[in-house]
C-alpha cells in the first residue's frame, strides 16, 4: 500500500501510528514520537522532516479524499496535453522535431518517449503551452503510451500518425493500434479528440485520407468481432481493479455495432487529415491542433 | 570498411550520422538494427569478453508481407551511453577480424570525442530544460551545439581515415604480425577461425589445418590493390590532398589532446554521497541521485524475490542488471525511496519482456490463410504442431485449443503424431469424443462418422497407430493432405514428448518441421517447473534449425503455482518468443490469453 508503511524498522512503529492518526491533530503525534525514539541531535533533524512529511501527507489525503496510491506511476498529469502516437515508422519523431524546432532530422526508431514541456502551439490567437509528448510505435514499448493515457486528465487531443502509402489491405495492425487506444480514451467522459495524420501525402501512392479513415473503421470492426470470439484474457480472481475495468471495456464497442463500428459513434471526434513531415506540410494538423486548444 | 557510424539519443533522434560509404543515411539499417535489438533484448548478452557489443542480423528476402525489398545481412557494434541515454551504432558488412578491429576502434575514438567535446553534457543539459528556449517554447535535443558537431564530424572523419590507412598498411606489412596480434582472440570461437581462414590459414577437408605461405597469402590479400584505389582518389586533386594532411596532423595532435583530457575527467567523477540527510533522503524524500552502492542492497532483495517466484537467477540477474543500468545516476523522483524506484523500474523491463514483439492475432491469421488456395485451387488448412517435454499438458492444451476453435465454427482435424507413448492415440480419442459431443449433442460416443474416423462432422480425429520417428512425419504429410481433400480448417497435431537434453529425441523435430510446415509451432511449457525452464525453451526452439523457430509458449498449469509465475519469465528471457495462452484450470474452456500487466503485478507484488 503506501510506501511509507515499508520503512525500515527504525521508523516503522511511530511513522505507522502517524498514518493512523494523522487526521488527527499533530500534537498527539509529536508526543507519541517523543514516547517511542530516544533524543538525540540526529535523530531530532529526522523528527522534524518526519512531521513535515506528515503534514503534507495529511494535506494530501484530505485534498483528494483517498490515501494516495503508492504505485508513482499513478502520478496523474494535469497539465493540458497532446499526445503523438502512431504505428512504426510512420514519421511520428520526424513530426515531433519538426512541431519543436521547425526542422526536419533523420531519425530511427524510437525507444523512449519525446517529451516537450511547456509547447507552445505557433499559430494559436491565444498563448497555449502545455505538453507534447511522442511515443514509440514498436509494439514493445506501447505500455508507456497506455498508461500515460489512463494517468492523464488533460488531454487535448491525440494525433494518430499513418503512413498513408500503406495499403489499406494491410491496415490490421494499424487498426488494431488504433483500436487498443479507443479502448483507453472512451472510457474518459468526452473521450478523446483524435486526428489521424496521413502523413506521406507527398508521395505518389500516397492514398486519401478519407479512404484510409473508412478502411480503418472497417478493418475495427472486424478486430471487435474477433475479439469478440477470442478467448477471455487471464485475470486476477475476483478483483475489481484496474484490470476488472479492462475487461468491461469492449462493451462500450457493442452497444455501437448493430449497424458496424462508427467513428462517428464515439465520445471523441475523429478527423482524417493528410499532410507531409517531409515537405513541412502540416499546416492543417497544426489548426487541427489548434482548434482544440480553444475549447 | 564500415558503412555507417550513428549517434542517436533513445528517443530516437539521430543526432549524428557519418556513412562511411560516402552514401546517403539509411535509417532501415538503423531499424533493423534497432528492431532487433527490442525483439531479443537478451540473447546478444552472452559475449562480455569484448569491449562492445555486436549483433549480427541476418538479411531475409522473405516477400511475404507490405514491402518485398530484399534486405541483406550486416553486423553491428554497438554502446549505450546512460547520462544522456545516447546509442552509437558501427555498422559493417559482415564479422571478420580486420572489420572487428576496425569498428571497435571507431566506436571507441567516436564516443571518447563526442564526450570530450562536451557533447553528452550538452544533450543533457538540452534534455533536461536548460537550454535555450526557441520560438515555440521547445529545446531542441541539439540546441547550440552546432560548433562542437562540425568538430565532431571533422575529427571523427580524420580519425577514422587514419584507422584505415593503418589497419591497410597492417594486413598487408604481414600476416603473420597480425596473427600474433589477435592470438588472444583466437579461442572465441568457431566464427572467427573460420574467417581466418581467408587470412593465413587453410583447413583440410579433413580438418587439418595448413599455414599458406608468404607467396598464397599475397596471392589472397587484396589489400595492397584497396590501396591504390585509395591512392588513386588522392591523385586527382594531390595538392589539396597533401595540405590536408598537414591540417590533419595538426588536428590529430588537437584530438590527442582531448582524448587523453577525457580519461582524467572520468576518475573526477566520484561522488561523495553519505551526508547527513542520505539515510532520509534514500527512504523518503527522494529526489536523491542513485549511486551503484545505494541499489546494491535494494537489487539483492528484490532479487531474492523474483527468485523466490520460481525466476531462474541466470534471468533474475539480467533484470537486475537492466534495473541498475537504467537507474544509476538517475534522480529519484521526490517522496520515493530507492527501493519504489527500483521496483518501478523492474516493472518496467518485465513488462518489456513478457510484451510480445509481434502481433498475435490467431483468428486474423486463420481467416488469411483460409482465403488462400494451393495450386489445385484446394483450400489451405492452417496447421498448428505441438511441442514440449512430457507430461507438460501437450494433448491436454491442444484439445482445449480445438475446443476455442471449435467454438468458432471452424473445422478441426486432430492428428495423433505421438507415436511413441502407449495410450497417446486413445487419449486423443477420448479428448475427441469429448469434443465432438460438446459441438454436437446428438453425437454417440464411440460411434464413426461418415468417414469412419473417430469424432463428427466437426472434429475428427486423424490416426495411424504407434511407431518410429518416421512414422511421425508420413503421417503429417498424410494428415494435411487429407485436411485439405476434406476442406478442414485447421490441423492440430500432437507430438510426443521428449526431454529437451537428448539430441537423439531433439533431432527428429528438424524433418518433422520441414516436412508438416506447421504454421504456428507452440511450446507448452509447465509452470511447475523451475530453473530448468531457461534450458528447455532454449533447446526446443533451436531444435528446428536457423530457418525456424517456435512461435509461441502455451503455460500450463498456471492455477498449480499461485504466484510463482517465474517460469514465463525465465522462457521468455531465454528466446525472446511470447507466450500468448495460459492454462488455468482443468476444464476445456480454462485456456486463457495472458495479460502482462497481471504476470507483471502478480510478480513484483
Amino acid at each position: 500500500m503506501c510506501d511509507i508503511k515499508e520503512e525500515p524498522k527504525f521508523f516503522n512503529r511511530p511513522y505507522c501510528k502517524i498514518s493512523k492518526i494523522s487526521r488527527r491533530s499533530t500534537r498527539t503525534v509529536l508526543t507519541h514520537i517523543s514516547q517511542c525514539v530516544m533524543v538525540s541531535n540526529a535523530v531530532l533533524v529526522a523528527i522534524i522532516l518526519v512531521l513535515i512529511t506528515t503534514a503534507l501527507f495529511t494535506i494530501r489525503t484530505t485534498s483528494s479524499g483517498l490515501i494516495p496510491v503508492s504505485n508513482a506511476s499513478k502520478v496523474t498529469n494535469k497539465q493540458p496535453t497532446f499526445i503523438i502516437a502512431g504505428p512504426s515508422e510512420s514519421g511520428k519523431t520526424s513530426l515531433f522535431t519538426l512541431l519543436t524546432s521547425d526542422s526536419l532530422r533523420p531519425s530511427v526508431t524510437s525507444l523512449e518517449p519525446n517529451v516537450a514541456h511547456d509547447f507552445k502551439i505557433p499559430i494559436t490567437t491565444k498563448t497555449f503551452t502545455g505538453r507534447l509528448i511522442e511515443f514509440p510505435g514498436h509494439l514493445k514499448l506501447r505500455n508507456k503510451l497506455f498508461e500515460t493515457l489512463q494517468n492523464s486528465s488533460n488531454i487535448k487531443g491525440l494525433i494518430f500518425v499513418v503512413d498513408a502509402t500503406v495499403d489499406p489491405k494491410e491496415l490490421t495492425s494499424t487498426a488494431e493500434f488504433l483500436f487498443e487506444i479507443l479502448q483507453v480514451t472512451e472510457r474518459f467522459p468526452n473521450g478523446v479528440d483524435i486526428l489521424i495524420a496521413c502523413n506521406k501525402s507527398e508521395s505518389f501512392t500516397a492514398r486519401p485520407p478519407l479512404k484510409i479513415r473508412s478502411a480503418l473503421e472497417k478493418e475495427i470492426e472486424r478486430i471487435i468481432i474477433r475479439r469478440q470470439k477470442s478467448l477471455e484474457t487471464v485475470n486476477g480472481a475476483e478483483k475489481t481493479d484496474d484490470d476488472g475495468n479492462l475487461q468491461d471495456e469492449p462493451q462500450v464497442f457493442n452497444l455501437g455495432l448493430k449497424d458496424g463500428f462508427k467513428f462517428e459513434s464515439l465520445e471523441g471526434n475523429i478527423d482524417a487529415v493528410e499532410g507531409s513531415v517531409i515537405k513541412k506540410n502540416i499546416d492543417r494538423w497544426e489548426c487541427w491542433m489548434d482548434e482544440r486548444t480553444v475549447n | 570498411m564500415l558503412e555507417q557510424f550513428v549517434v542517436f539519443t533513445s528517443g530516437g533522434q539521430v543526432v549524428y550520422q557519418f556513412n562511411c560509404l560516402g552514401k546517403k543515411f539509411a535509417e532501415t539499417q538503423i531499424n533493423r538494427f534497432i528492431s532487433h535489438l527490442l525483439s531479443s533484448p537478451t540473447i546478444h548478452n552472452e559475449d562480455s569478453s569484448r569491449k562492445y557489443r555486436i549483433v549480427e542480423i541476418a538479411g531475409n528476402s522473405n516477400t511475404s508481407g507490405g514491402n518485398k525489398a530484399q534486405s541483406r545481412g550486416f553486423c553491428s557494434m554497438y554502446h549505450v551511453s546512460r547520462r544522456p541515454e545516447l546509442y552509437y551504432v558501427v555498422t559493417y558488412a559482415e564479422q571478420s577480424l580486420q572489420l572487428n578491429q576496425e569498428a571497435e576502434e571507431t566506436l571507441q575514438v567516436g564516443i571518447n570525442l563526442w564526450e570530450s567535446l562536451g557533447l553528452s553534457e550538452g544533450v543533457l543539459d538540452n534534455i533536461n530544460g536548460k537550454g535555450s528556449r526557441n520560438e515555440r517554447n521547445c529545446i531542441d535535443v541539439l540546441t547550440d551545439l552546432e560548433e562542437e558537431l562540425e568538430k565532431f564530424d571533422q575529427y571523427l572523419k580524420i580519425k577514422y581515415e587514419e584507422i584505415l590507412s593503418r589497419d591497410n598498411e597492417n594486413s598487408s606489412s604481414s600476416i603473420g604480425k597480425v596473427d600474433s596480434k589477435k592470438k588472444p582472440r583466437e579461442a572465441k570461437g568457431k566464427k572467427q577461425q573460420q574467417q581466418q581462414q581467408g587470412g593465413g590459414r587453410k583447413w583440410g577437408r579433413d580438418g587439418t589445418m595448413e599455414e599458406i605461405n608468404a607467396q598464397d597469402s599475397k596471392a589472397l590479400d587484396f589489400s595492397e590493390n584497396n590501396q591504390q584505389a585509395g591512392g588513386s582518389m588522392g591523385q586527382i586533386d594531390k595538392d589539396s590532398f597533401g595540405k590536408r594532411t598537414n591540417q590533419g596532423d595538426f588536428l590529430i595532435k588537437e584530438i590527442d589532446d582531448l582524448l587523453s583530457a577525457q580519461k582524467e575527467s572520468y576518475q573526477s567523477n566520484e561522488d561523495k554521497g553519505t551526508s547527513a540527510f542520505g539515510f532520509l533522503r534514500k527512504h523518503l524524500l527522494g529526489n536523491k541521485t542513485i549511486t551503484e552502492t545505494d541499489l546494491k542492497s535494494v537489487l539483492d532483495k528484490l532479487k531474492q524475490k523474483l527468485i523466490t517466484k520460481n525466476v531462474a537467477p541466470e534471468a533474475a540477474e539480467f533484470l537486475c542488471k537492466q534495473v541498475s543500468l537504467d537507474l544509476v545516476g538517475s534522480k529519484t523522483a521526490s517522496w520515493t525511496s530507492v527501493e519504489n524506484t527500483a521496483r518501478e523500474s523492474l516493472t518496467k523491463s518485465l513488462t518489456q519482456i513478457l510484451t510480445p514483439g509481434v502481433s498475435v492475432d490467431l483468428l486474423h491469421e486463420i481467416q488469411q490463410k483460409a482465403e488462400t488456395r494451393d495450386a489445385q485451387g484446394l483450400k489451405q488448412p492452417y496447421v498448428f504442431s505441438v511441442v514440449g517435454v512430457n507430461g507438460v499438458g501437450k494433448s491436454t492444451n491442444l484439445s482445449k485449443l480445438a475446443f476455442w476453435l471449435l467454438q468458432n465454427n471452424l473445422r478441426v482435424l486432430v492428428v495423433a503424431s505421438d507415436t511413441f507413448r502407449s495410450g497417446a492415440v486413445e487419449q486423443l480419442r477420448v479428448h475427441v469424443e469429448n469434443l465432438a459431443e460438446l459441438t454436437d449433442e446428438s453425437h454417440i460416443r464411440g460411434s464413426k462418422n461418415r468417414r469412419d474416423k473417430t469424432g463428427n462432422d466437426h472434429v475428427e480425429l486423424f490416426e495411424a497407430g504407434y511407431g518410429g520417428s518416421d512414422l511421425v512425419t508420413k503421417i503429417a504429410k498424410q494428415a494435411i493432405k487429407y485436411a485439405k481433400e476434406q476442406e478442414f480448417d485447421i490441423v492440430l497435431m500432437d507430438t510426443a514428448g521428449r526431454r529437451h537434453n537428448d539430441p537423439t529425441l531433439m533431432s527428429p523435430l528438424k524433418s518433422f518441421a520441414e516436412q508438416a510446415k506447421p504454421d504456428k509451432i507452440i511450446m507448452v511449457g509447465e509452470a511447475l517447473v523451475g530453473t530448468d525452464s531457461v534450458q528447455q525453451a532454449k533447446n526446443f526452439n533451436e531444435a528446428f534449425g536457423r530457418v525456424r523457430n517456435l512461435d509461441f509458449f502455451i503455460i500450463s498449469k498456471c492455477d498449480t503455482v499461485g504466484e510463482m509465475l517465474g517460469t514465463m519469465v525465465n522462457m521468455v528471457y531465454a528466446t525472446g518468443i511470447p507466450i500468448l495462452f495460459v492454462g488455468v484450470g482443468q476444464t476445456y474452456t480454462d485456456l486463457r490469453v495472458l495479460s502482462v500487466n497481471w504476470a507483471v503485478n502478480i510478480l513484483v507484488s
